[in-house]
């Protein structure tokens, strides 16, 4: 490897040390080529300024998309029926996160490889302690309604959100890291944002991972849903509830300018029929295809299939305040009964990664990969089980909820330790059931002693870290209390600096193994289809889907 | 016979008014509240409180109920939960399609059925007998998403015959939307024809065997005229009440062919709105299709008593 250390100083020049810390890690080698992209951004930094670093040390530029598309047509997309009102700060689901993204924009965008594109914000940075972080707003971005963005919209649009009053979805992720009046405005195209504690990963709060945070004008901005005024490629032409959205070119769009003149989104109640609608030519694409229902897709000539990792995934919570599951023995010999390979292999033909019993996926580039994979032993489980006093077994319930390959992976579980005399029943209710009121007490999500709950993709792992693992959590369905844990996630959130996120990050993983209050045996990938032939399709994880440059 | 009417007036009232009841019971028997079941399990209690508060779910039951029946009596079925829209226009709408949907069913398998039942009894025993009893028995019992998934995939997908959705174009004319709720109902005149046809064989095979086609025979009627003017009139009675209570499932159970071929019923919307506890829209729905159902048993009625003189209305006082 050929390094350029003269023009490295040039580019070292100026920056701040964690980033010049960052840029250490990867000439030492202790950072990779997509860690260090991916960390880069969230710290601000842009694509061409990191593909220049990437160039010195020898790994190249970042790969460009040329192609010359002829403007015009239309675009069919089948998507799942949006569960409620279109209300950025309300919505909620899957259905209404893929519908808004066709004229909604982020202060930055969470992309399907997991790094942090500018959008509407051009640059983002902390201050030394990641307790207050300055965005600089992209200038010359229109509304649909030709007024021009600035800072005053972008404060309003956040505050709104972080306001309890208003009973936001974004409530749950602005907890604890962002309060109402929080942000504020210090020119036009600045906006400050003054965290309740120093938070390494804040971009990801204000990006498309966050889905409610689309910036919307400060005035019109409560009534979305009769104007549904943003600044995205396409504006709204029209909705019909639980039929089909139609959307049109903007032309005054910042960026370049859509492709497809139009876009046509069909709501379908079920997966099935957005599969067949695919392969009989009634649409051009479905954005979210699960493993499970798609496989007549995957051996089809004229569909091709998207695969982007994602980080969403199955949790096997086991109950540590309960029997069997008291001693961390039991549970570490369960975890040892999963053959991981054939789970991913078999269940999910192939598409998803294989988890090591912690959130870290190996995806996130502060995840330490030196850690020991988990592997099935079942002399080591029995050992463990003899050990606990347990030699004989245990019987206990498996609840989970009737969503995707849940009830197939309950009875897996189930089979696999009947190996060290385990008797699982199994209870698979419907979702509303299963989540209940969905507070302790009234929710067998968080009542049940064992059970499997899927969680969704998140950009990075704070949520998952936080929510259902710290003593703390609300929703710690393993009721797992452990100080030591509850310190190293502290820290973790708020290291601004990769290598110290790796450091903490590898203490959580070897922590969560020794105790193994959940089990993460595999990340499922964000799986969507297209007509072959169809190009520029940029569907994320969270939901969302770009088809501005989308064409045949 | 104005007594008559009036009474059976009271009676609709009553049954859709207990029938609403027991959809608000229901609805707020199951575990968790409206505000969770929109918003979604890892929403924050702070934003689930305040949804609840806006859509006055926070309420006590007796007063929500009070409040929806109110402005029911009114004509007012109230604003859905989920679309915080009204949810009349959606109602309408659905239960135009099934409606459109149920007919075509019905317009399809009842000649069919009744063809097949009276040829059935006039041949029975013989070979075409039992294709008519054996295949229609083995039709019914194949669920309808299955035989609609195969009509798809042959007639969509492979062939491209016929559109893949139920639901034509928002202009399409009589014969388009024919062309476009064609293959969906097949899947019905499948579980249906069956049933009926079963019920006419029966009917028509005692008919057949009565005094009064005897009579018919030797005073010198053709066969035919006596099939056709004693025989069926008598044999269908039986078949009318079986076309009538089949239209609740019809226009109301038809959930899985509604999601399977793209289509906007009422069964799906029932399905939705109960899921998501929009009670609303759960209440408008459901209440549409027991008036549908109590209307079709006395359209039944009518029919039944002008083909059996003998209980023509008012004589059974």
């Amino acid at each position: 490897m050929k390094f350029d250390f003269k023009r490295l100083d040039l580019l070292r020049r100026g920056r701040s040390p964690i980033e010049n810390h960052l840029i250490d890690g990867l000439v030492a080698g202790r950072i990779d080529r997509r860690s260090f992209l991916r960390h880069g951004s969230v710290l601000g930094l842009s694509l061409p300024f990191l593909g220049g670093v990437l160039g010195t040390v020898g790994m190249g530029t970042m790969p460009r998309a040329a192609r010359a598309a002829v403007p015009g047509g239309v675009l069919r997309m089948a998507q799942t029926v949006p569960a409620a009102t279109l209300d950025p700060m309300k919505i909620a689901d899957g259905g209404g996160i893929t519908t808004l993204s066709q004229v909604g924009e982020y202060l930055c965008f969470d992309m399907p490889n997991l790094t942090l594109a500018p959008q509407l914000a051009e640059s983002w940075s902390p201050n030394k302690d990641g307790t207050v972080w300055t965005f600089k707003l992209r200038q010359g971005v229109k509304f649909h309604n030709g007024a021009t963005m600035t800072a005053d919209d972008v404060v309003a649009t956040i505050n709104r959100l972080a306001d309890p009053a208003n009973g936001s979805n974004a409530l749950s992720a602005f907890s604890g890291v962002l309060s109402a009046g929080a942000t504020r405005k210090i020119d036009d195209y600045t906006v400050e944002f003054t965290l309740d504690a120093p938070n390494g990963n804040f971009p990801y709060y204000l990006s498309s991972d966050n889905y409610n945070a689309v910036i919307l004008p400060a005035k019109e901005g409560a009534e979305f849903e009769k104007n549904w005024i943003a600044t995205g490629p396409y504006k709204y032409e029209s909705y019909t509830p639980q039929v089909g959205a139609k959307f049109t070119r903007f032309d005054g769009y910042w960026g370049p300018k859509a492709i497809a003149d139009r876009i046509e989104i069909s709501y379908y109640n079920d997966i099935q029929p957005q599969i067949l609608a695919l392969q009989g030519g009634e649409v051009d694409l479905i954005l979210q295809a699960p493993v499970l229902q798609s496989v007549a897709l995957l051996n089809d000539p004229n569909i091709q299939i998207l695969t982007g990792p994602s980080t969403a995934h199955e949790q096997v919570h086991m109950r540590v305040d309960m029997d069997p599951f008291k001693d961390a023995r039991v549970r570490r010999a369960i975890a040892l009964c999963l053959d991981r390979p054939a789970l991913v292999n078999g269940m999910m033909k192939g598409k998803a990664a294989i988890g090591n019993d912690s959130p870290f996926a190996a995806v996130y580039p502060s995840t330490d990969q030196s850690v020991p994979q988990r592997e099935k032993n079942i002399a080591e489980a029995k050992q463990l089980m003899e050990a606990a006093g347990m030699k004989d077994g245990f019987e206990v319930t498996l609840t989970t909820e009737d969503y995707l390959e849940l009830p197939e992976y309950a009875v897996l579980i189930q089979n696999a330790v009947k190996q060290i005399g385990g008797k699982i029943t199994l209870q698979v209710l419907d979702q509303g059931t299963y989540y209940g009121d969905a507070v302790p007490g009234k929710s067998p999500w968080l009542d049940s002693t064992m059970g499997i709950t899927d969680y969704g993709h998140r950009g990075v792992p704070n949520v998952f870290l936080a929510a259902p693992l710290a003593s703390t959590g609300t929703w710690n369905s393993a009721h797992f209390n452990n100080p030591t844990y509850d310190g190293l996630v502290a820290s973790y959130i708020a290291a601004l600096d990769l290598e110290a996120q790796r450091a903490s990050a590898s203490q959580i993983q070897k922590l969560l193994l020794e105790e193994t209050p959940v089990l993460f045996s595999y990340f499922y990938d964000f799986v969507s289809a297209t007509k072959v032939g169809l190009n520029g399709v940029i569907p994320t994880a969270m939901g969302q889907i770009r088809l501005d440059q989308a064409s045949f | 016979m104005l007594k008559v009417a009036l009474r059976r007036f009271l009676l609709f009232v009553l049954t859709l008014w207990l029938l609403s009841i027991i959809v608000f019971l229901a609805s707020h028997v199951l575990p968790g509240n409206v505000g969770r079941a929109m918003l979604g399990p890892f929403a924050d209690p702070r934003a689930v409180d305040q949804l609840n508060h806006e859509l006055g779910t926070d309420r006590p039951l007796l007063a929500q109920y009070a409040d929806w029946l109110g402005g029911f009596v009114q004509g007012d079925m109230g604003d859905s939960f989920a679309m915080r829209q009204p949810v009349a226009p959606f109602v309408w709408n659905a239960l135009g399609n099934s409606l459109r949907l149920a007919l075509l069913a019905l317009v399809l398998v009842v000649p069919l059925g009744i063809l097949g039942g009276v040829l059935a009894a006039l041949f029975v025993g013989r070979p075409l007998d039992r294709v008519i009893t054996v295949g229609g028995l083995s039709a019914a019992v194949v669920p309808e998403f299955i035989s609609g998934i195969v009509l798809i995939l042959i007639f969509g997908v492979w062939l491209k015959w016929l559109p893949l959705s139920a639901a034509a174009p928002a202009d399409a004319g009589l014969l388009v939307q024919i062309k476009y709720l064609l293959l969906p109902s097949i899947p019905l005149v499948l579980v249906l024809f069956g049933y009926i046809a079963r019920m006419t064989r029966a009917g028509m095979i005692e008919a057949l065997d009565s005094d009064y086609m005897r009579t018919a025979m030797l005073k010198g009627l053709k066969r035919s005229t006596a099939i056709r003017r004693h025989a069926l009139r008598n044999a269908l009675l039986p078949t009318i009440s079986v076309v009538a209570t089949q239209t609740v499932y019809l226009l109301g159970g038809l959930v899985a062919i509604e999601v399977l071929f793209h289509y906007r019923g009422i069964g799906s919307l029932i399905y939705t709105a109960a899921q998501k506890k929009d009670f609303p829209m759960l209440q408008a729905a459901v209440l549409v299709v027991g008036a549908v159902f109590i209307l079709a048993s006395l359209a039944a009625d009518l029919i039944y008593a002008w083909l059996n003189p003998r209980i023509r209305l008012g004589g059974g006082e």
